[in-house]
């Protein structure tokens, strides 16, 4: 396969042109629009298998990689240049996640032929469908995306189709409420993402991942400053930012479980397996800058307290999707935590591990909860409370959960197991040589425990014991296979086991199936931290040119399991590795026997850790009163008297008094001028002239009264007063 | 020096014909004044395509082959001198475009017809006059003239406060045109009464001795381009509006009718920035180089102060109206900026702007001839609208598009333009560019959340008789979500136009940084 522009761009054109068609079609032919979208991600599927096969089975090397540009559009003219560039860059991470993603999305679409096909309004389904493809060509965007800028266009768009499918039962008020809280919340580390994206484009002139790898091998990116601070802190964090909101860790994890209102196959794909896996998708790309500033300490401290929080908060839900939603942030928070750590590989492949687990959990609690059907109500049950032995009627959601929950548990042999237990070594490694990165080990190995026992808790609720809403369970009809509600979940369910990823069952090489090279050791092999060194000889090749990848492909490395390390080091790893999976493995069968004996066996009382801990269990219950801080204080008692301050201050003041205001001193001036207009000078002046003439007038007339003896007596007083005069 | 073209005539007159016809056609015949009105803006639609068809887009100056200059007042040196470039070509376009659309969406008018559209028309005919003219006197007209057909547009067919609104519109426009005025007799007598006096193009020739003058003002010496230059911001910056000149807005929109609301955001408020862009820039660059921090302040307050304001709205067109300071201020500091993002990234906003305003306008016009009012909550705390999407399932459609357009979502228009400041600013005002971000985020919120109230839950009970949008609605809203949806993904059509002229700018203004 050539991978130029056009070779590449349909796995993302595909899913587009699906949602552009049914834009037109979604209300009017919804069969149709169904079809498009499930044929269109199956074909980007297959072109995500070739990408796959050619990177990870083909001859290929742990650091080869392609990359096309092309020109967006541009500002030059008359003397200056500016380029947006737009390009593809894929690497062995892209291969994996090309493939994850396609795979994931098409089980999720054929699931949702299922779940969406009674949706009370005809013309919606086909709605919800135009958004998935939407969304599902935005992800593949941001995992193909070169360049920061274009992360951030897909980013935003898969934060709008998310907007609109949790806000897919528009008539509920709180789909809305829930919808705005998830598009602000993310918009909050969006924003910071835009900021840390202006500065390093302002500063190296390009977003490009490859120039950023670049420019930090050469030194000059810890030389550039923003704001007084290195700009790979000051950007790094900017960026963190960014995967906090998106990937819902804390202080911005409060959208995800609101998140739960809209449709449960979306759900599955949006707010568990791949737009959240994005977040911590660009913090693996943006691990060198993260590096450079110094942050990895905060990044695995922000890790571990999600993913313990979330856990924590997990262990008291009730609704059955809640469990699930806290589950993902506390999974996202071990991805974040293993960034963190510098436990690349690990960090990548328990987002992978948790995007085919938790799909299918959610799946399977679309299935269970589609069948729960509250005939006094209408409405699909999703209480635990009312649910309980559940196996007895459906059997092969039962089986694909239970390996999924394994999975999530980190029990050996299963996905989680492989990839979370490496990164808890590594945090482990870390908190040895580092007493800062104590806390974030624990947090992650407390976190453990209470991910077993909760998961553990909701199987045992759900479908084991006995039926506790008797009338709900008799209305529940008895699964049978079907191709679109039971083939997607084993499938995925076959993929919880860890022996694809580890090519070995416990992935410490102890029971090793895989050849002696350790060629199916694939995942450890392939994807490392990039080597930012390697970039310091790119040039950017032209739109649509043929790749040239033999001129630049290195020899296939060969396997390496002490990955670079000294024959001490490796030791001193391994065997700290050998601890943290003999603890994990310890934690996580101690969590299922803690959830054992208090929902099965009922030796242990739950209620017993309700009383006690009273004042825990409510703050459990309030989400550490997080949603309250936010909405009640930061906006209830912040944001909006501030607004409503600020409008009354300009219309009701400043409009009022200052502009208007002028008026009146312009109305004041004129009584003013009115007045002295019509006293002074019309009726003293003007009229007064008038009046002085009229008396000067009269005077006249007396005078010249046309008596002759009157003058001579005038002439007789005016001589007379000469005389007296002289 | 006339060109070989006579377009910018005919694009100028085109509608003015159109006002004499409207006015020759008997009152009664109701439907030949529609048609002929629309007839006549789908012409000008035509001449103003065959205008960008037949444009250069890598010239920077003035396009020689469509200039007019013509002797008006010999003895003043006024000419009646019309130009157009890459700065101007877009508003042409967006101008257009948007009365077209006017006419269109005042299919509904029912109150003296035969004036209504000739007073639209006659208004078209100045708005191309303030955006071809060359000749300060000539501009200086066109703008005053403009205040005529809007005063009695918004006085006669407004809402139930228009008079006071019509009032404030025409005295506040009119107090900043007397500012200008008093510039534009100021440069006349700078030039020495030169045969070039009023030319805005050999204004901008002679920067450099502008920059060299002084001038007494109350017995100091004040430097004459800096007073002059906040002069002529001053009456820009009304039509603009900047904080804190900005509160006629809400009041005009508010009453004015849907038409005119839609020409006033999407064509009338960026000829306040044009004014900047063709007149106080390139004429005071000293100037406007010693105010940019001032000028990128106070876009800073628009951005901000504007999103909050729009937030506590509970009229939704107040809400809108506000949501356009808000994006105004974007243009405002990224015109201060002064970098060719900053700069192209200003004018794509004026145009993107333009077209997402424009959709929000008429999207809330359409909305209220089924409603008779826009309360989002009422005063009396009950709910305005509720269930709109259930109701309106194509309108919301289209509400949802022209929403996250203005929002500046990616995909959409207004993304790029703000992208584009964002990255012209950030070079100049990094403290500022952390300030204004703040303004993206609100931005999102006050509509999110005004949607949210109008459009989700229950049908409230007096939103169950509304109907979707008839044909004719969805007719003239097409081209409006094809601009935002096309510019967004593919934005070069409008820059191509635009950046060899605001390169230049940059360019000159560079020199007096």
């Amino acid at each position: 396969m050539d991978y130029t522009i056009s070779t590449i761009a349909p796995i993302v054109l595909f899913p587009f042109f699906a949602f552009a068609i049914n834009a037109f079609l979604a209300r009017k032919a919804t069969k149709v629009a169904v079809f498009i979208s499930c044929a269109a991600i199956a074909l980007s599927s297959v072109w995500a298998i070739r990408i796959f096969k050619d990177f990870i089975f083909g001859n290929y090397a742990t650091d080869h990689y392609v990359h096309k540009v092309f020109t967006w559009f541009d500002l030059n003219g008359a003397g200056l240049e500016f380029n947006v560039d737009m390009g593809i860059y894929i690497d062995n991470m892209t291969a994996i996640m090309l493939l994850m993603v396609t795979v994931v999305a098409t089980l999720i679409h054929i699931f949702s032929t299922y779940y969406m096909k009674d949706d009370m309004n005809y013309g919606r389904n086909g709605r919800f469908f135009t958004y998935m493809s939407l969304f599902t060509s935005a992800m593949l965007g941001l995992v193909l995306s070169d360049n920061l800028f274009s992360v951030f266009i897909f980013w935003e768009l898969m934060g709008f189709c998310s907007y609109s499918l949790i806000g897919h039962y528009y008539e509920k008020e709180k789909a809305g409420d829930a919808n705005v809280k998830a598009f602000m919340t993310t918009r909050v580390g969006d924003v910071f993402f835009l900021l840390g994206i202006l500065a390093i484009w302002t500063n190296i002139g390009s977003a490009s991942f490859v120039d950023i790898y670049a420019s930090i091998a050469d030194g000059s990116f810890a030389s550039h400053t923003a704001l007084g601070i290195p700009l790979a802190t000051f950007a790094g964090l900017a960026i963190f930012m960014g995967t906090i909101g998106k990937s819902a860790q804390f202080p911005l994890q409060v959208w995800l479980p609101d998140a739960m209102n809209g449709p449960t196959p979306c759900s599955a794909l949006i707010h568990a397996a791949t737009m959240v896996a994005g977040g911590v998708y660009l913090s693996l790309r943006i691990y060198p800058i993260l590096d450079l500033g110094g942050l990895t300490t905060l990044v695995a401290y922000i890790g571990g307290i999600t993913a313990f929080g979330a856990a924590t908060i997990a262990l008291i839900q009730t609704d059955f999707k809640a469990v699930l939603a806290y589950s993902t942030i506390s999974q996202l928070g071990y991805m974040v935590l293993g960034v963190g750590v510098g436990s690349y590989n690990a960090a990548f492949m328990h987002l992978i591990t948790h995007a085919i687990f938790k799909a299918c959990l959610f799946l399977s609690a679309g299935s269970v909860i589609h069948s729960l059907h509250d005939h006094h109500t209408h409405e699909h049950v999703q209480e635990m409370p009312r649910m309980g032995g559940l196996r007895h009627k459906m059997k092969f959601t039962w089986f694909a959960m239970w390996c999924c929950t394994l999975a999530i548990a980190g029990i050996p042999f299963f996905s989680g197991f492989v990839s979370k237990d490496r990164i808890l070594g590594d945090a482990l490694i870390m908190a040895l040589e580092n007493k800062a990165m104590i806390v974030p080990a624990l947090l992650g190995f407390g976190g453990a425990l209470l991910t077993a026992f909760y998961m553990c808790r909701m199987m045992f609720l759900a479908f084991h014991g006995e039926p506790r809403d008797k009338d709900l369970y008799d209305h529940t009809h008895e699964e049978k296979f079907s191709w679109n509600r039971n083939l997607p979940l084993l499938i995925l369910a076959v993929f919880t086991l860890g022996v694809w990823f580890s090519g070995s069952l416990t992935g410490q090489k102890l029971l090793k199936v895989a050849s002696p090279e350790g060629k199916l050791e694939w995942f450890s092999t392939l994807v490392a931290k990039p080597e930012v060194s390697k970039f310091t000889s790119y040039k950017r090749e032209a739109w649509g040119t043929v790749d040239t990848r033999e001129a630049v492909q290195v020899a296939p490395s060969h396997y390496d399991p002490d990955h670079g390390m000294t024959e001490e080091e490796a030791h001193h790893v391994h065997h700290v590795h050998h601890i943290g999976a003999i603890v994990s493995i310890i934690i996580a069968f101690s969590g299922v026997f803690i959830a054992f004996m208090m929902y099965i066996k009922k030796s242990w009382n739950p209620g017993w850790w309700v009383t006690t801990f009273s004042g825990w269990y409510r703050a459990l219950q309030n989400k550490y009163y997080m949603d309250d801080l936010y909405i009640k204080g930061v906006i209830g008692k912040g944001l909006l008297p501030l607004n409503n301050f600020l409008a009354w201050l300009d219309m009701g003041i400043y409009d009022r008094y200052i502009v208007d205001g002028w008026a009146k001193v312009n109305r004041g001036f004129f009584t003013f001028a009115k007045w002295f207009d019509d006293l002074w000078v019309d009726t003293v002046m003007v009229d007064g002239t008038g009046a002085s003439v009229r008396l000067f007038n009269v005077i006249l007339r007396t005078l010249q009264s046309g008596k002759i003896q009157f003058y001579f007596i005038m002439i007789i007083v005016v001589l007379a007063g000469y005389i007296l005069a002289l | 020096m006339s060109g070989t073209s006579n377009l910018l005539n005919w694009i100028l007159w085109m509608p003015m014909l159109g006002a004499l016809g409207v006015l020759l056609i008997p009152k009664a015949k109701e439907n030949a004044i529609r048609f002929w009105a629309l007839a006549n803006t789908a012409i000008t639609m035509v001449l103003t395509a065959k205008l960008w068809m037949g444009f250069d887009n890598s010239i920077a100056g003035m396009q020689e082959a469509f200039t007019v200059k013509i002797p008006w007042i010999k003895q003043f040196n006024i000419f009646y001198h019309l130009g157009v470039d890459g700065i101007s070509l877009p508003m042409i376009l967006l101008t257009s475009v948007i009365l077209f659309i006017c006419i269109l969406s005042s299919w509904t008018v029912k109150k003296q017809i035969k004036g209504y559209f000739a007073l639209i028309l006659f208004l078209q005919s100045t708005i191309y006059g303030v955006f071809f003219s060359l000749d300060f006197f000539l501009f200086y007209v066109y703008w005053e003239v403009m205040l005529i057909p809007m005063f009695f547009l918004i006085g006669i067919w407004g809402g139930e406060n228009r008079e006071y609104a019509a009032v404030k519109f025409f005295l506040y426009t009119f107090f900043g045109s007397i500012l200008m005025l008093v510039g534009m007799v100021a440069l006349y007598h700078a030039t020495g009464k030169g045969v070039d006096s009023f030319d805005l193009l050999a204004l901008k020739a002679s920067a450099d001795e502008f920059i060299k003058m002084k001038v007494s003002l109350f017995g100091t010496e004040v430097a004459f381009d800096k007073l002059f230059f906040m002069f002529m911001f001053i009456g820009f910056a009304i039509k603009v509006p900047v904080f804190p000149f900005h509160t006629w807005l809400p009041h005009a929109h508010v009453q004015a009718p849907t038409a005119i609301s839609v020409i006033l955001a999407g064509v009338l408020l960026k000829m306040g920035t044009y004014g900047f862009l063709r007149i106080a820039f390139p004429i005071f660059p000293g100037a406007a180089v010693y105010f940019s921090n001032f000028i990128a302040i106070l876009g800073l307050i628009n951005i901000i102060y504007g999103a909050f304001c729009a937030m506590a709205q509970t009229d939704v067109k107040k809400l809108i109206a506000y949501s356009s300071v808000s994006h105004m201020g974007f243009v405002m500091i990224g015109m201060a900026a002064m970098t060719s993002q900053g700069l192209n990234g200003a004018v794509l906003q004026m145009f993107n702007h333009g077209t997402s305003a424009a959709m929000m306008f008429l999207l809330i016009g359409i909305l209220y001839e089924r409603s008779h009012h826009r309360w989002i909550v009422r005063p009396d705390g009950s709910k305005g609208f509720g269930g709109l999407y259930t109701q309106l399932p194509v309108f919301s459609i289209v509400f949802i598009i022209g929403m996250f357009a203005a929002m500046g979502l990616p995909g959409l228009s207004g993304f790029i333009s703000e992208a584009l400041i964002f990255f012209g600013i950030y070079q100049k005002f990094t403290t500022m560019t952390v300030l204004a971000l703040l303004g993206l985020l609100i931005g999102a919120a006050y509509l999110l959340w005004m949607f949210k109230r109008m459009f989700f839950g229950d049908v409230v009970e007096e939103c169950k008789s509304y109907t979707d949008m008839n044909a004719r609605e969805i007719f003239y809203m097409m081209p409006l979500c094809v601009a935002v949806i096309l510019f967004g993904i593919w934005p070069s059509p409008i820059l191509d136009i635009m950046k060899a002229s605001v390169n230049s700018l940059v360019t000159l203004l560079a020199n007096y940084q």
